[in-house]
């Protein structure tokens, strides 16, 4: 597969980002790291974040901007010459549009070698939504009659999404970005639901397909990495690991599973679903089999998305049954919180099983103390005194994220 | 579209802080060929690259930003919830158990912050226990519960408001400073604007209701103490690393403050306005270069501009509105250039380049 930016930009980087490490700790003298730094050079232009958003969204402005003129100029002669239906007319100039934005993507990183800075990420999402939009016109007009194959149970959904699924398997190969992998993945999956929904006993085992789905991705993730360049696809395998761990826990989460029965079969209010023990169980354990995987691999990938779904698993339990008045479960999952780190604290006085409580970095000053001051000014401060009249209801806990809601 | 400047390309850039620290916490590093490649090219010694192998190997694996995230969202649902439950079934037989409850946590709190201090120092102090930091947060958090409920309650200061508002602010500033605690010190920040009746969380410094110019006045005021206060713990070496926090509070309170007054006209003379906000843009600008700090040039450019473009747009409507309509568009396309040339000289700006090489 060609590559459209070098690959050894992406090892380049990560070399001297190792290189940089050693040398926080110790292990490797600056005239070294400059002379590794000089023989990896990081040709490439990457701005700061903020110049990435603007050149993003400027890129995107200009894009539109010239493909606008153009189309004015040049519609009124094309309806007068060609005597072509409406879909058909948007199909064409969407896939001219699709078309001019790679050139122009091409032609950007040969003379000014952007690495995803921002430029190229806007001509790149542009022109491939113009390409798919394109093949949806074309759809449309070869089927006149079918008003919405872009439903999930359409039969005619597969006509549009599969090329749309090979377009973007082909740029993820080619460009290496996140962002198309993601969306590669929805398609995948939209493609399966689409398939059991054709049936009528298909939603039933589709919370189990899609779990099977998100197996089947790490799977492949795991195969890729060892055999593909890594580097260069690195961002794409730790966003889809997140993504594969997360679908495999919604899948069988109870909430999601209950309420999205309810949404396909269009019942105004979700009722009991059948299996209904085996989700409550997923429910609960998967999340905890993900922070035992987190700790133990270790991974902060597996740990922070254990985190994400036991919140979710602790949501999904007050959506259905009020446990406690939100300021008592507040309250007591507070002080939870502070005795277990408590005991991991003093668990971990020294490294236990390759763990530490200690920054990575411990030299000097610990990053992200100004910043947490800044959160405490914003979010730290007391409940004021209610009104006369006023009910609590809400359980407003002032900041922290999950307030209440446990 | 942005063509970037070739000049640039040739300059080889290290990579930016942000970047390593977040590729630190997801990838894996699968340095073992790096190594060995470094190796065979003669950029690694042997002992090195042994040494290299053998603390990526064993270095243990840091979940101090995982404890510190849940300890912060522990202490606040604590308090938040006690918080609210003191102010529940308050003629039950309970209610006086989560008094209780309140006032001996917020000891215990104290107690230990205090068994784990360590001998006060106008510097940084390193190696304070983390626990005894959030714990300290937690009691002041618990302390302002208890406060403000026997306030309403019984009214232990009766209508001397003043007092019950400055005596928390008091009290967080000598635990900040005894403690070195940046959090208490922004609660301390707060107190005391509470005290002068203002708002200073970051992002809410438009809600205040400046409406009328007292208030406006009073923001401006605090926010110039504020101002002052940082620049002296950072020169004078008195709690240099506080002077973030005084800084972006205050500067941010005073700038909003003002801004919001120029644009509700409740302050007058506008010109007098427009420039005190232009002069303290221009010392964030330069306060932001001298301790290499993005934020501080953002806000001061963001401020500036904006100010900028009102004066403008003020001195040029005296002239009559169709010089200001015409004149709009490419107003727009030049701060949109401006901006450009801004954002790309960011780093050279804040003077991070030599930062990052490690120099």
């Amino acid at each position: 597969m060609n590559k459209a930016y070098n690959p050894a930009w992406a090892r380049h980087e990560a070399l001297q980002t190792a290189a940089q490490n050693w040398h926080r700790r110790g292990l490797l003298p600056l005239p070294q790291l400059q002379a590794i730094r000089a023989a990896y050079p990081l040709i490439y232009y990457r701005p700061n974040i903020y110049l990435q958003i603007l050149l993003f969204l400027l890129t995107m402005l200009g894009y539109m901007a010239v493909l606008g003129l153009i189309f004015l100029f040049t519609a009124g002669l094309f309806e007068s010459t060609f005597n072509w239906s409406a879909p058909i007319m948007i199909g064409l100039a969407a896939l001219l549009a699709a078309l001019a934005g790679q050139f122009a993507l091409q032609q950007l990183i040969s003379s000014s070698r952007t690495y995803r800075a921002g430029s190229d990420q806007a001509l790149l999402y542009l022109s491939l939504g113009f390409a798919a939009l394109a093949w949806q016109a074309f759809v449309d007009a070869a089927l006149p009659n079918v008003l919405d194959f872009l439903l999930l149970d359409s039969p005619y959904l597969a006509l549009w999404l599969l090329p749309v699924l090979a377009l973007l398997l082909w740029a993820t190969a080619r460009f290496g970005d996140a962002l198309l992998a993601v969306l590669a993945y929805v398609a995948v999956m939209a493609l399966l639901a689409n398939g059991l929904l054709q049936f009528g006993a298909g939603r039933l085992p589709l919370p189990f397909a899609i779990m099977a789905l998100a197996v089947g991705l790490y799977q492949l993730i795991r195969y890729l990495a060892a055999r593909t360049n890594y580097w260069y696809y690195h961002a794409c395998f730790i966003t889809l690991e997140v993504l594969s761990l997360a679908t495999f826990y919604l899948g069988g989460n109870y909430l999601i599973v209950r309420e999205g029965n309810a949404a396909i079969s269009g019942l105004p209010v979700s009722g009991q679903i059948p299996f209904a023990p085996v989700f409550y169980l997923l429910t609960v354990l998967v999340p905890l089999f993900y922070l035992y995987q987190g700790l133990r691999r270790p991974s902060r990938v597996w740990l922070l998305t254990g985190l994400a779904t036991l919140a979710f698993s602790g949501y999904t339990l007050r959506f259905y049954h009020s446990v406690l008045p939100p300021a008592v479960a507040s309250a007591l999952l507070g002080a939870f919180l502070i005795g277990l780190i408590a005991a991991a604290l003093r668990y971990l006085r020294t490294p236990q099983h390759g763990l530490t409580a200690a920054p990575d970095n411990e030299s000097g000053e610990r990053p992200g103390l100004n910043l947490e001051a800044l959160i405490v000014a914003q979010t730290a401060h007391a409940p004021q005194s209610p009104e006369p009249g006023f009910q609590f209801g809400g359980g407003q806990s002032g900041g922290g994220g999950a307030e209440g809601q446990w | 579209m942005i063509r970037p400047e070739h000049r640039r390309l040739r300059r080889n850039e290290p990579l930016q802080d942000r970047y390593i620290q977040l590729f630190n916490l997801f990838c894996f590093m699968r340095a073992d060929p790096f190594i060995a490649e470094l190796r065979d090219r003669g950029l690694l010694t042997t002992e090195q690259a042994t040494a290299i192998t053998a603390d990526e190997r064993t270095r243990p694996f840091s979940l101090h930003y995982e404890i510190r995230t849940l300890l912060y969202l522990g202490i606040t649902l604590l308090s938040g919830g006690l918080g609210v439950l003191i102010y529940e079934h308050l003629d039950q037989i309970g209610h006086g158990v989560v008094v209780a409850v309140v006032a001996l946590l917020m000891t215990a709190c104290f107690a230990y912050a205090a068994r784990h201090r360590q001998s006060f120092s106008w510097t940084l102090v390193p190696g304070s226990s983390l626990l005894a930091d959030y714990l300290l947060l937690l009691g002041c958090l618990l302390f302002l519960v208890l406060e403000g409920y026997l306030q309403a309650q019984y009214e232990l200061f009766g209508t001397r408001y003043g007092l019950a508002l400055a005596l928390p602010a008091v009290l967080f500033f000598l635990l900040a400073y005894r403690f070195d605690h940046r959090g208490v010190l922004s609660m301390a920040i707060t107190a005391l604007a509470a005290w002068v009746g203002l708002n200073t969380q970051p992002l809410a410094v438009f809600e205040n209701n400046f409406l009328t110019g007292s208030v406006s006045r009073a923001a401006i005021a605090l926010g110039a103490l504020l101002l002052l206060v940082g620049w002296l713990s950072e020169t004078r070496h008195r709690k240099a690393h506080f002077a973030y926090t005084y800084i972006l509070l205050g500067g941010n309170l005073l700038l909003g403050a003002a801004t919001a007054a120029l644009f509700n006209e409740v302050l007058n003379p506008k010109a007098l306005l427009v420039l005190l906000i232009l002069a303290v843009s221009a010392g964030l600008f330069w306060y932001g270069r001298r301790a290499h700090s993005h934020l501080f040039l953002l806000l001061g450019a963001a401020y500036g501009y904006v100010a900028f473009t009102y004066g403008l747009g003020w001195l040029l409507s005296e002239f009559g509105l169709d010089v200001v309509f015409s004149l709009g568009l490419y107003y727009f396309v030049a701060s949109t250039a401006a901006a450009v040339w801004f954002l790309t000289h960011l780093k050279r700006l804040a003077g991070t380049d030599a930062h990052e090489q490690g120099l």
